[in-house]
């Protein structure tokens, strides 16, 4: 069987599509437009010439090695079917594909009802469809209907071709007669053509079918001798034949005469996936493993992996366990893949066999190999979508008697979703012989109810799961935040509603000994009290962890003899919360035994905050003995650092940092923070050896990168005790070890107040040698204003030559604003005022932010007329600013207020965006409970991993779901302007573009202002999509916002032609042209040009022929060289052409062209214009401005 | 005027890509755990086809932990090699430019 090449498809697509743009080329030349009308038709001409479908029958048989045989012929016959219904006019053409496809699939059928089809179909058959039926007949072993076939062909004069003979070969064959298959050849030779490769592959094949390996071999050496030759394709073609006919055994024989030429390895696969196809993948293997294997550069490191296609064809044909098993060791034994049984797992997976991939698990298990719980993923969300309830148990069940407990994201992403409430569910599972009481499932159960749940349900559930009690504090606290959350969104007349429902429920806690952490019983307190039940304020203080509740308690487990770690330690973080010291120690001298970690930890830390530095080390060491590994978190390792730094035990401190270090303790900002507090509190206690030991030792331990910050201790130590020299010396230490000068500016304002010149001149000698002049005469600058020697100062800034340094005189003004320095900073604004290149408006924004500050608004309005003296341009923040301290104080503002929207909004934005808690933040703030919520979100006490843990399924769908939530519970509830915009930009992105439209519509409707980025993103997505319509919908609901919220017109423009572009945007192009607008027109080809760019330029020349009368050429050629990037052959060709059409060739053209061959090492043919360039670039913009105000 | 992040929320972020399909969260987050404090790992999955996307970005909790990470030649998990390299800071406001440029206005 002869394969059709892939290659001559190909060639048969382009000169279709070549076909097709003639025509349409044509067509624009004769008429000079085309339309959408006539673009239709040609496209319904190509389906009915049907050479489409040609290439769509070609493509039935032997491309489909993946395809079992029937299935291929199907297909075909489906798409002769439908092809033929849309109106397809078949010709000899199709109907000779149709027989090629039946050959190739081994497909049955009557050559002689074939030919009576044609005849019906008035199709004259030709020498090929002859041929093909020969074929036919001679697979069937038909000598008697092949000969009718050649008789058909004698008497058209038909010639009989080498196929015929082939044909015959297999035909004696078949029928078992060798010796005429033999004959054939004597016969061809007789009829003058010499046999080819064709003929003896038929004879092999024939032998092959046999199992005659002997002849086989026979024929091959006869084949070199004659020095003739088969192609590798033959001989895989041979081994097919072996293996159909049952004799694998000899493949290997074929095997070894492979030469393996180039495409050995495609149609080597090919053969392998038929034969797995066709069930003989025993074979298929075999051929698989006789591919060269290509030589693996780092062996060591990158595993390759071979056979996935062969592993993932026998998933999809549904091999058995066992033989894919056995591939799999094999596989895995010849070294040739790394990971055989996990990629058919994937396999099995992807094509959800479900049964196949819980089987695989098995082995893999059984084979040591870690299963886990996303495994089961693929499965799981295949019977998501189908809602199928008994699949996913089903899975659920395998997974766990493989021993993998689902987590808590297989719940809540592919479980919890199909069950509407979880009783039914755990009922399931509990019918099913799953656990039901699992970790992962009650913590995905809570999460499901955070987002979908209501009252009675989690009620239900917190009840009935006894769990989360047990073991504090995390879910402790997870349900005390619970209850906050869930009582904070609920609206007022829904808690006095549910008083009766919350009453039961926080009893019902109470009687599961469920306690909450103070901090957020006090925020459940503080809301209930908003909400006006007292009542119930009662109650939930049961569930409070009081200290003699604790107290009772413990005596009561003690009495009880039942394990009192937990009330113990709760009993210590409270009276740790009370900052009882005394009590809590004689606590936990009494019950010493039960003490557990956390306990310690909190006491540990409130003897810090008592300043015992002797019993917070005590207890430190008792921990450490009762377990060495125990490590402290950050804080309360620094509360030790700093109790025993204050109390001179600095061994002891510096050993604590290394513990900090060991035990690998997180070093956060806030630590760093920290460290510069102790330092810097024992630089003003004078301590030098203290800070100098410390700061040495964070730094050499790496727990601290050197920062200016943390190197301010190091000086301020002696200037804390007026040792001005020492802190010099200091500093200029500090640069040399860490480049770093703290606090230089207070120790020249020092030196000038001590009029100490000597060491002022050491000090600025250094500062100017290691930072250059211009710094020192900065830093003598702001020391000389800041003592209040505005003389010198002035002398200073008048430094000829001196510029403004933008990042120094900000960081003057801020400190001057920081420390209410008003005299100080107009000195330095009105000092400034000659400096080369400082920002006038930059100045007088900074003098007008200390008169905000400071409310004196008389200042600020000298400061507006100071402002005009100097005619200075205010930016819009600038007299934002002054307004809004006029304002504060009852006065008139004389001028217009810029509207206030951009900046502000993008920038909480780009917060929200990095800050998914400050998301939810945000949005309960529009909330009633705001201050409470705010509180519990940011104070410390409160464990902040679970809130982001509670709220996490929130996150990514966090607009709707909040939104639903807070619009039922919160009255009047609505996202704000940039929430809004932000919902509109998620919208987008998950395609709801009509969603975001009327999201848009809201806004607006409610007069609130969108971010233009949303309306930018809403904008291009609808271009992507070439909705036209939609986009004139949205430009005229923004018409009045445009210009006020920066939106370009051009950004309709632009992405109009972009949509219009996604049509076909001929259309548009000559409707411009003929409307006369040339400016859009050149614009549209931009644009296009602009698409295309980085498609070689091809499609623009093509353009070109499309449009040869374009008004003005010269732009559209700039276009096209600016396009060719550094295609130097295409460019001199344009400008050959150029040439020969007259066109003017323009400086920029000609810069463009010079630059480009000069970059490529060509000569320039003609005078290079000698200026940059930009400078032609300007030149011509500024020429076109000078027409453009001509014409007016 | 960037939106600039308070500096506590810094995290030292990975992009990790050619993650094998048979890791998930915990496997990434215990192997990045012995370079430093692994503070996120944020590993997204499609939800379409339950396979994770091959790609993850772990955040380090210290510079440290990210410089650690970034120093070993070659990340291998499950004995297969995984890509690795450095963050480049996503900035909302560069990101807006950008596209500012391609809508050519």
């Amino acid at each position: 069987v002869q394969e059709e090449p892939v290659l001559s498809v190909q060639n048969k697509q382009a000169q279709h599509f070549d076909w097709a743009l003639n025509k349409l080329d044509s067509s624009v030349r004769r008429t000079g437009r085309i339309t959408r009308t006539l673009l239709l038709r040609i496209f319904h001409d190509m389906c009915r010439t049907g050479k489409s479908a040609l290439l769509l029958l070609r493509s039935c048989g032997s491309l489909l090695p993946e395809v079992p045989l029937c299935e291929r012929t199907e297909l075909a016959h489906m798409i002769w079917g439908k092809l033929q219904d849309l109106g397809a006019v078949y010709d000899a053409s199709h109907y000779n594909a149709l027989l090629k496809v039946y050959l190739q699939n081994e497909h049955k059928f009557s050559p002689t009802e074939f030919l009576s089809k044609m005849e019906e179909a008035n199709v004259q058959p030709n020498r090929v469809t002859y041929q093909r039926l020969i074929a036919a007949y001679c697979n069937e072993g038909d000598i008697e209907g092949a000969s009718k076939i050649l008789g058909f062909m004698k008497m058209k004069e038909l010639p009989i071709t080498e196929a015929v003979f082939s044909s015959l070969v297999t035909g004696h064959a078949r029928t078992g007669d060798m010796e005429n298959a033999e004959n054939i050849f004597s016969v061809m030779r007789d009829a003058g053509i010499e046999p080819g490769p064709d003929t003896y592959l038929a004879l092999l094949n024939a032998y092959a079918e046999k199992g005659d390996i002997n002849s086989v071999k026979q024929i091959l050496e006869k084949i070199e001798k004659m020095e003739g030759y088969l192609m590798d394709r033959d001989l895989l073609q041979v081994i097919y034949s072996l293996a159909k006919a049952g004799y694998p055994q000899y493949v290997p024989d074929i095997l070894s005469q492979m030469r393996y030429e180039r495409g050995y390895i495609p149609d080597a696969m090919n053969l392998s996936l038929n034969l797995i196809t066709q069930g003989l993948e025993d074979t298929a293997f075999q051929v698989f493993k006789s591919f060269p294997t290509l030589p693996s550069e780092n062996h060591s490191e990158t595993s390759m992996d071979y056979g996935n296609f062969f592993l993932q064809h026998c998933v999809h044909m549904d091999k058995p366990l066992s033989k894919l098993k056995q591939f799999c060791d094999e596989l895995k034994e010849a070294n040739m893949h790394s990971s055989p049984l996990q990629f058919t797992l994937y396999c099995a997976l992807e094509s959800k066999k479900a049964a196949l991939a819980i089987n695989l698990m098995k082995t893999m298990k059984e084979e040591g190999l870690p299963l886990r719980p996303h495994y089961s993923w693929p499965l799981l969300v295949g019977y998501q979508k189908e809602k199928n309830v008994q699949g996913t148990i089903g899975v659920l069940k395998a997974m766990h008697e493989l021993g993998v407990e689902p987590d808590v994201e297989t719940y809540t992403n592919y479980v919890l979703t199909n069950f509407d409430d979880i009783q039914t569910f755990r009922a399931l599972l509990q019918e099913n012989g799953c656990p039901f009481e699992t970790e992962g499932l009650s913590v995905a159960a809570l999460r499901h109810e955070a987002i979908y749940g209501t009252l009675e349900n989690i009620t239900e559930l917190l009840y009935k799961d006894g769990r989360y009690c047990q073991t504090p504090p995390g879910p402790a606290e997870a349900v005390g935040y619970f209850l906050y959350n869930l009582i904070d969104s609920m609206s007022d007349s829904e808690v006095q509603a549910k008083e009766e429902h919350l009453r039961q429920y926080f009893h019902q806690l109470k009687k599961m000994n469920v306690v909450i952490p103070t901090n957020i019983y006090r925020g459940i307190r503080n809301l209930l009290a908003a909400y006006h039940v007292p009542e119930l304020i009662k109650v939930c203080g049961y569930i409070n962890t009081e200290v003699s509740a604790l107290e009772e308690e413990l005596e009561k487990l003690k009495a009880e003899k039942q394990p009192i770690g937990n009330v113990l330690k709760q009993l210590i973080v409270a009276l740790c919360a009370e900052e009882n010291m005394q009590k809590a120690l004689e606590v936990k001298a009494k019950y010493e035994p039960d003490m557990v970690v956390g306990g310690y930890a909190a006491l540990i830390n409130l003897c810090c905050r008592h300043d015992n530095v002797e019993d917070a080390m005590n207890l430190k060491e008792e921990v450490f003995r009762k377990d060495s590994s125990v490590a402290l978190d950050t804080n309360k390792y620094l509360a030790l650092v700093k109790v025993l730094g204050k109390h001179g035990r600095l061994e002891d401190a510096i050993n604590i940092l290394k513990e900090i270090k060991e035990k690998d303790i997180p070093i956060k900002d806030t630590t760093v923070t920290s460290f510069f507090h102790i330092l810097n509190a024992a630089a003003m206690r004078g301590e030098v050896e203290t800070v100098n030991r410390l700061h040495e030792s964070i730094l050499t331990l790496g727990l601290a990168k050197p920062s200016t910050n943390l190197c301010t201790p190091l000086i301020t130590v002696h200037l804390e005790k007026d040792d001005v020299p020492s802190a010099l010396e200091a500093t200029i230490d500090c640069y040399k070890k860490y480049g770093k000068m703290p606090r230089l500016h207070d120790i020249l304002c020092r030196l000038i107040e001590q009029g100490n010149t000597e060491l002022l001149q050491k000090a600025m000698d250094f500062v100017s040698q290691e930072r250059g002049e211009m710094m020192m005469l900065y830093d003598i600058f702001f020391a000389f204003l800041n003592t209040g020697k505005y003389k010198e100062a002035k002398k200073i800034i008048e430094t000829p030559g001196l510029r403004a340094r933008p990042g120094s005189l900000q960081w003057f003004a801020e400190k001057c604003i920081a420390t209410n320095q008003m005299e100080t900073l107009e000195n330095m604004v009105e000092m400034t005022q000659k400096l080369f290149e400082c920002d006038r408006d930059e100045m007088y924004y900074y003098l007008l932010k200390l008169c905000k500050i400071s409310n004196d608004w008389r200042k600020a309005e000298a400061t507006w007329t100071k402002m005009q003296e100097e005619n200075v341009i205010p930016r819009a923040r600038t007299l934002r600013l002054l307004a809004d301290t006029l304002k504060n104080n009852g006065q008139e503002v004389p001028f217009d207020v810029p509207e206030i929207w951009y900046e502000d909004h993008v920038e909480s934005a780009s917060v929200l965006e990095n800050n998914p808690e400050k998301k939810v933040l945000m949005l309960c703030k529009k909330g009633s409970v705001q201050a409470v919520s705010r509180s519990i979100f940011c104070s410390n006490i409160f464990n902040i991993r679970t809130v982001v843990f509670i709220i996490s399924p929130w996150c990514s769908t966090i607009y709707y779901r909040i939104r639903s939530i807070a619009e039922t519970h919160i009255k009047g509830f609505t996202l704000n302007d940039a929430a809004s915009s932000l919902l509109i930009i998620t919208q987008v992105r998950r395609d709801y573009l009509k969603d975001a439209i009327s999201t848009l519509k809201k806004v607006l409707e409610s007069d609130m202002v969108p971010m233009s980025l949303a309306v930018i993103r809403l904008i291009q997505a609808l271009a992507m999509k070439g909705d036209l319509e939609s986009i004139c919908t949205v430009e005229k609901m923004v018409e009045n916002l445009a210009t006020s919220i920066g939106l370009s017109r051009m950004l309709f423009v632009n992405n109009t032609v972009l949509a219009h572009i996604k049509k076909p945007a001929t259309d548009l192009f000559l409707q411009y042209v003929d409307a006369g607008r040339v400016d859009d027109a050149r614009f549209l080809l931009q644009v296009i040009i602009y698409q295309e760019r980085n498609s070689s330029g091809q499609k623009i020349k093509t353009l070109l022929d499309l449009v040869p009368d374009f008004p003005d050429m010269k732009i559209v050629y700039s276009y096209l060289l600016k396009s060719l990037d550094n295609d130097v052959v295409s460019a001199k060709t344009l400008f050959e052409k150029m040439k020969s059409e007259n066109i003017h060739t323009d400086e920029i053209f000609l810069k463009r062209l010079a630059v480009l061959l000069k970059n490529a090492g060509e000569p320039v043919p003609f005078t290079e214009p000698p200026e940059s360039f930009h400078f032609y670039v300007n030149k011509l913009t500024q020429e076109r401005q000078e027409i453009s105000s001509h014409a007016e | 005027m960037a939106a600039t992040r308070g500096s506590s929320r810094r995290v030292f972020e990975l992009f990790v890509s050619q993650i094998h399909w048979t890791l998930a969260t915990k496997e990434l987050r215990d192997y990045f755990a012995q370079f430093g404090t692994v503070r996120k790992c944020t590993l997204p999955f499609d939800k379409e086809t339950g396979f994770h996307k091959g790609f993850c970005w772990i955040g380090f909790s210290s510079e440290e932990g990210l410089r650690n990470a970034l120093q070993k030649e070659s990340h291998i998990l499950d004995g297969i090699k995984l890509q690795v390299q450095q963050q480049k800071r996503r900035s909302f406001r560069s990101q807006y430019t950008n596209e500012g440029e391609t809508d050519m206005s």
